[in-house]
């Protein structure tokens, strides 16, 4: 033990393990294969202590940031710290065993120094196929087994010779070999890379140095967290809402409720109340996902790096001031074998509803209902090779509208945040043909003095046989408008062909393995933002700048924001009329008083 | 106005950045090379004016008339500026039916992980707003480009009209799957030029017939937004020269490190966005080729930023195709690798809330500025530290030009730094310089180590006014292997000005897996270089470059079949053959290994990008070699001996020295400071400089 650091060599080392753990991101994103990992960046990179603090992660997905603790607890439980071996990789996914859920693969590399184990170098990448029920993404399947490979701490290369025989096992039985390998190999060079760059780290500034500093950031990170959570007033704080179904048991919500209990410094997520675990893959594994969601939210709204300037290192820290609570057997704490991979649109209401719990005491930083939602298409079809392709698709919802701006439209909100794929891209290389892409149009925004983002309409054109998955929610319970701000709206999913698109059939937001022939055609509608905020307070120019965009109409400028538009002969054809706008307004508000 | 490339000519370079447009002057008419180098203020209203103006003072200063001037070359950060400030052109767009808020979504990423009230430029400030995205019935194919739907050519005429009543400057057109077939593009950019003679318009797959449709349209969106604009200060810049008696040719410099002519540079303004720090990178390698070195780390520290950039073996490097952004915002063109980082002279020291003590990357700019300046400003910066350890004399500063008061700068550090720490003022000067040095050096070791490249091997070239200040620090963390404090650190970037090529990019998509390619796929590749060199060998017509002073680089964006990020591989000269195609895949592997520390040799090897650069060598600055000295702390160039706090905070009398009186081959030993007019080079203690032939200091254990 040494003593404390020093102000300065404090923030040249804190300033290296974050450039060592956006480095390791960067070479598994660049060097990977499937357009999940290396468009969407659906990963994660650090580097951790020997127990299993984060000391370091790169700013990729943040429903990867503060995974990676409960796959090393989970680990631990079959390799115990003194089993591990210099040159050792291992490869863990299993959900009841502090996974993230099992597509999430992680890659795990020990730190030695001076011959003693000092920490981990790890990352996890959502994987294209792990060879489950059905290609890509499940649904509606029985239990975890039938999730595809499972792997539970297993030694991939055991001081530094790789067992061939796994890997092998791995390249049969996944339905896309060339990308999985490809990607597990960009996941060791990133591992690699950190384990190198730590021990170089080590070496300069000597191990006791090192990890005096890493316990000093992760008291600070966790100090600015809590002098936030101090400033809300002691309480608890509650909101509901509810998921659409499991993918099985049609027009059954299943509901979610949250209970925020600040206390001083320290705040409770409860999720006591919230649905019974369900007989589907529409579980959320608690360590590795539910937890990861309440650290998210309380980073997101209380350090919020666009409004502070001052970075927090993304490190334990910031993790600690946080405790969750979800009982054992519901869908946020399931018992195996209930399968717990399509996890992904309960964590986003989670953090939802956390910010709807604490919007009556944090006005000025919370937002209106977000689309908190995700829509996860897998593709898939088999070439005339007998090759499988498939094709993962995020596709982005919108947020609801801030104390200072708009709902971001067509944006990746709360806990994801990858990227599209180039539809030309796509084009080049599969059977699937974009026949639009561009925000919808069939519903005005969640009206407010600053409005809710607009979803987006994607459609995808088969141009050969095939199927989908689909992992998504969100169309039944609209996300709600706040401080007298509309509520947004549900989403929506039409499936038609392109010889006859008058015929549209209606789907639910989450189903599996639907088969599909050539010029099938799936049509994503994703949900809206509700307002921020009385209508009637929004600055007339952005009213009339919405109907110029055709976000809305003049009437329901007229109806809803109290804005009167005069036809003008500019080429745009429509002008505000000021004086009039004041005079409606004043009526409506009369009215709404009255 | 394009000149015939001849010997012994004046030449002048112009690098206009925020606070000074620095010039440089160069006369070979009479054998020798007269070299003369300026600085004055620069003018944000319109950078012509401080542009001229400079001109006109530098041409008095070397005693000849701006008619004298053969050739100007001008960096410029009017495009970029734009860009940043959004006082670009009302641009219309036309774009595919189904497909028109591509800009608005773009690659639907937010620019914040932590953070619910982030904003999203894109979307809060467009170059191009909704209600000029019109949309137009038409559908290219993959993957051969086959016409599905014909262009609606009455839909394209009404979106003119409606354009035209709305008196936009520019229009683009950008669809889908234009990369495979242009036909639409062309037809209904005819149209629109036919409805709006004088708008400004542009196609996308003219701009850069690449791959990716956000991309592609961002970048024409940008080239669009800043094209009318650019055109008219470059015309207003050429005019105001022609007013001075400035006929010559003007020159303007390119993001990619090459020039261009004016014509050009209206044509494809996007070339010119990054064309600032171009010139730092490019003055930095010509003094390497003074000095002998090849492999070269630069940094360039101002008053707010340091900009980094690798040379290699005498190379530049090229950033990657995926990272080409100019204020978020993607923009398809070759630009130099320059990481441009919120450290520098003015970069602001504080204590946080949560008590950690940061630098930057605040800053204080040229106004208030430091608080040694004394013009109001209190916090303390980079260069207040440098003063209270004595590193900066203030009656030397910027010559003796600029008052500075060591007691401000003092008071500054005790008050906000060293008083809430519990440090002493010269613990807490040293620990800004130390955690500054930190972050410059880890932004260094992003573009280096991060890149599969070795400090060890490299020379760390610090220039920009403030770099050899912080040069041998740099190089101790990062462990490169000396030190170059080039001959003038404060016009290096005007001085790069003048060694630059002309230099035309030409690219197309080809998308061929090269493992596998049969006689076919080699001649399409064969066709396309030759298409590609004949209209870079038209370009050098018109440039007038002679024959011999052309050169053609062919290379392949390259990626293994299924990864999304491509690698330049070059393709060796001749014929398209098997054997050339192994080597591309072989220049690939070594890339990959280099890049990523991994290769595949049992993976297939995927073509994207064909591009040719075709390269028209000018006349390039010869530095003259100064006098030989070979003396050892040369008594001539003492000036005096003041105390000055070195990195381990012993205070030490240290001399200093006048470069400007320093011969080759002298020698000083550290502690020592040498100054000259607009920078100061620190030579701490264990440490020795030695003048170079041509005038340039390299400093080493």
């Amino acid at each position: 033990m040494v003593d404390t650091i020093d102000p300065i060599t404090l923030q040249v080392i804190g300033g290296a393990l974050h450039a060592i753990a956006e480095q390791m991101g960067t070479v598994l994103y660049r060097m990977s294969y499937s357009s999940i990992i290396r468009e969407s960046q659906d990963l994660g990179a650090g580097l951790f202590d020997k127990d299993f603090n984060t000391l370091a992660e790169s700013d990729s997905t943040p429903m990867h940031i503060g995974s990676l603790p409960g796959y090393l607890r989970g680990i631990e439980k079959t390799i115990p710290l003194e089993a591990w071996q210099q040159g050792d990789v291992v490869i863990h996914n299993h959900p009841y065993f502090g996974a993230s859920h099992s597509p999430d693969i992680a890659i795990v590399m020990p730190v030695f120094h001076e011959g003693a184990l000092v920490g981990f170098s790890a990352n996890t990448a959502h994987h294209v196929d792990i060879g489950a029920a059905t290609p890509g993404l499940i649904i509606d399947v029985p239990d975890m087994y039938a999730e595809g490979m499972l792997f539970n701490a297993i030694k991939l290369y055991e001081a530094g010779r790789r067992n061939e025989a796994l890997w092998g096992y791995i390249r049969g039985n996944t339905r896309v070999p060339n990308l999985v390998m490809g990607d597990l190999a960009a996941q060791i060079a990133s591992a690699e890379l950190g384990v190198r760059r730590f021990g170089e780290l080590l070496s300069t500034y000597s191990q006791a140095t090192v990890l005096q500093a890493t316990r000093q950031l992760m008291d600070y990170s966790e100090a600015m967290l809590r002098r936030e959570i101090a400033k809300i007033p002691d309480g608890d704080y509650m909101a509901e809402g509810f998921m659409d179904d499991d993918g099985r048991n049609r027009g059954q919500h299943l509901p979610v409720k949250v209970t925020v209990r600040v206390r001083g410094d320290g705040v409770e997520v409860d999720l006591t109340g919230s649905s019974p675990q369900v007989p589907t893959a529409f579980n959320v594994p608690f360590e590795g996902s539910t937890k990861v969601a309440c650290f998210f939210a309380f980073r997101a709204l209380l350090l919020d790096t666009y409004t502070n300037p001052d970075q927090v290192p993304a490190n334990e820290g910031s993790f600690r001031p946080v405790t969750v609570t979800a009982p054992l057997g519901s869908i946020f704490n399931p018992v195996a074998p209930a399968a717990a991979e399509a996890r992904f649109n309960q964590i986003q209401r989670v953090v939802d509803l956390i910010i709807k719990a604490l919007a009556p005491v944090l006005p000025e930083r919370c937002t209106a209902g977000n689309a908190a939602t995700l829509s996860f298409a897998a593709f898939s079809g088999v070439r005339p090779s007998g090759d499988y392709w498939v094709f993962l698709e995020v596709n982005e919802a919108s947020m609801g509208g801030r104390p200072g701006s708009d709902g971001p439209d067509t944006v990746e909100e709360l806990m994801r945040n990858t990227r599209n794929n180039p539809l030309e891209d796509l084009g080049m290389h599969l059977p699937l043909l974009c026949d639009r892409y561009e925000m919808r149009d069939d519903v005005f925004p969640g009206a407010g003095k600053f409005r809710g983002g607009m979803g987006v309409i994607k459609s995808q054109r088969f141009l050969e046989p095939g199927s989908i998955t689909h992992e998504c929610d969100r169309h039944d319970d609209r996300p709600w408008g706040i401080f007298g701000g509309h509520d947004g709206h549900g989403g929506r999913l039409e499936v038609y062909n392109a010889r006859d698109p008058a015929v549209i059939a209606q789907h639910p937001a989450k189903f599996s393995g639907l088969r599909t022939v050539a010029g099938d055609v799936m049509s994503y509608i994703s949900p809206c933002g509700g307002g921020y905020g009385d209508p009637l307070e929004r600055e007339p120019q952005k009213v009339l700048d919405d109907v110029l965009d055709d976000y809305i109409t003049v009437a329901h400028a007229l109806e809803v924001y109290g804005v009167v538009l005069d036809p003008v002969d500019d080429g745009y054809g429509w002008a505000l009329n000021l004086p009039a706008t004041l005079a409606r307004r004043a009526g409506l508000d009369a009215v709404a008083h009255n | 106005m394009s000149e015939t490339i001849k010997t012994g000519q004046v030449r002048v370079g112009v690098d206009v950045g925020g606070t000074f447009t620095d010039l440089v002057l160069a006369d070979t008419r009479h054998g020798g090379q007269i070299v003369v180098v300026h600085k004055v203020p620069s003018t944000p209203e319109d950078q012509s004016i401080g542009v001229v103006t400079g001109v006109v003072e530098l041409c008095r200063m070397a005693r000849i008339a701006p008619g004298d001037i053969d050739a100007l070359f001008h960096g410029t950060t009017v495009a970029t500026n734009m860009i940043i400030e959004r006082k670009g052109a009302s641009v219309g767009m036309i774009t595919t039916r189904g497909f028109r808020d591509i800009l608005h979504m773009a690659r639907h990423k937010r620019p914040h992980n932590f953070s619910l009230q982030f904003d999203v430029p894109w979307q809060s400030a467009p170059l191009i707003k909704r209600r000029d995205r019109l949309v137009v019935t038409e559908r290219i194919l993959p993957p051969d480009g086959t016409v599905a739907v014909p262009l609606d050519e009455d839909e394209v005429r009404a979106a003119a009209a409606l354009f035209a009543r709305r008196k936009l400057d520019a229009v683009v057109v950008a669809f889908l799957f234009s990369f495979l077939n242009d036909v639409h593009e062309r037809r209904a950019k005819a149209i629109v030029q036919e409805a709006m003679p004088d708008a400004y318009v542009c196609t996308s797959s003219e701009v850069v017939n690449t791959i990716r449709e956000y991309e592609r349209f961002s970048t024409v969106a940008m080239n669009a937004y800043i094209g009318p604009r650019t055109s008219s200060y470059l015309q207003q810049l050429q005019g105001r020269l022609r007013e001075a008696g400035m006929c010559g040719a003007v020159r303007i410099m390119q993001s990619n490190g090459g020039i261009s002519t004016v014509e050009n540079s209206i044509a494809r303004p996007v070339g010119l966005l990054l064309s600032g720090p171009a010139g730092g990178v490019i003055g930095a390698r010509a003094t390497g080729q003074a000095c002998g070195v090849g492999d070269i780390i630069t940094i360039d520290i101002g008053g707010t930023s340091a900009d980094i950039s690798v040379i290699r073996g005498g190379a530049l490097t090229i950033k990657n195709a995926r990272d080409t952004q100019v204020a978020l915002l993607p923009v398809l063109v070759p630009m130099l690798d320059v990481d441009a980082i919120g450290a520098g002279g003015g970069s602001i020291a504080y204590v946080d809330a949560g008590g950690a003590f940061r630098v930057g990357p605040r800053s204080a700019g040229a106004s208030p500025g430091p608080a040694c300046y004394g013009r109001g400003g209190e916090e303390p910066t980079v260069t207040d530290a440098q003063v209270v350890l004595g590193r900066l004399d203030p009656d030397l500063f910027l010559g003796g030009d600029l008052a500075i008061d060591r007691d401000l700068a003092h008071r500054a550090i005790e008050t906000h730094l060293a008083g809430p720490l519990g440090l002493s003022v010269t613990e807490a000067a040293l620990g800004v310089l130390r955690i500054i040095n930190n972050t410059m050096a880890l932004a260094i070791n992003g573009n280096s180590v991060a890149k599969g490249i070795d400090p060890r091997g490299f020379s760390l070239m610090a220039f920009g006014g403030a770099g050899p200040l912080h040069g041998v620090a740099l190089a101790e963390i990062v462990a490169a292997r000396d030190v170059i404090s080039p001959l003038h650190p404060g016009v290096t970037a005007a001085i790069g000005l003048l060694e630059t090529e002309l230099q035309y990019e030409y690219t197309r998509s080809v998308l061929i897996v090269l493992s596998t390619a049969g006689a076919t796929e080699r001649a399409r590749l064969e066709q396309a270089f030759t298409d590609l060199q004949r209209e870079g060998a038209a370009q050098l017509d018109s440039d007038r470059v002679p024959d011999g002073l052309r050169y053609f680089d062919r290379v392949l964006e390259c990626r293994y079949v299924g990864q999304g990020f491509e690698l330049r591989a070059s393709v060796p000269d001749g014929v398209i053959d098997e054997a050339c195609l192994q080597a591309v895949v072989k220049d690939f592997y070594n890339v990959h290994l280099q890049v990523y520390g991994h290769a595949f040799d049992d993976q297939q090897v995927e073509a994207v990008t064909l591009r040719l650069i075709a390269r028209g060598v000018t006349e390039t600055l010869h530095l003259p070699e100064i006098a030989h000295g070979g003396r050892h702390n040369p008594a001539e160039a003492l000036m005096y001996v003041r105390d000055t706090i070195f990195d381990n905070g012993q205070s030490c009398p240290t001399p200093r020295y006048a470069r400007a009186k320093l011969l080759a081959e002298d020698t000083v030993t550290g502690p020592a400071i040498i100054t000259q007019h607009n920078s100061t080079t620190i030579v701490p203690p264990g440490y020795i400089a030695r003048m170079l032939s041509h005038g340039d200091l390299l400093i080493a254990r």
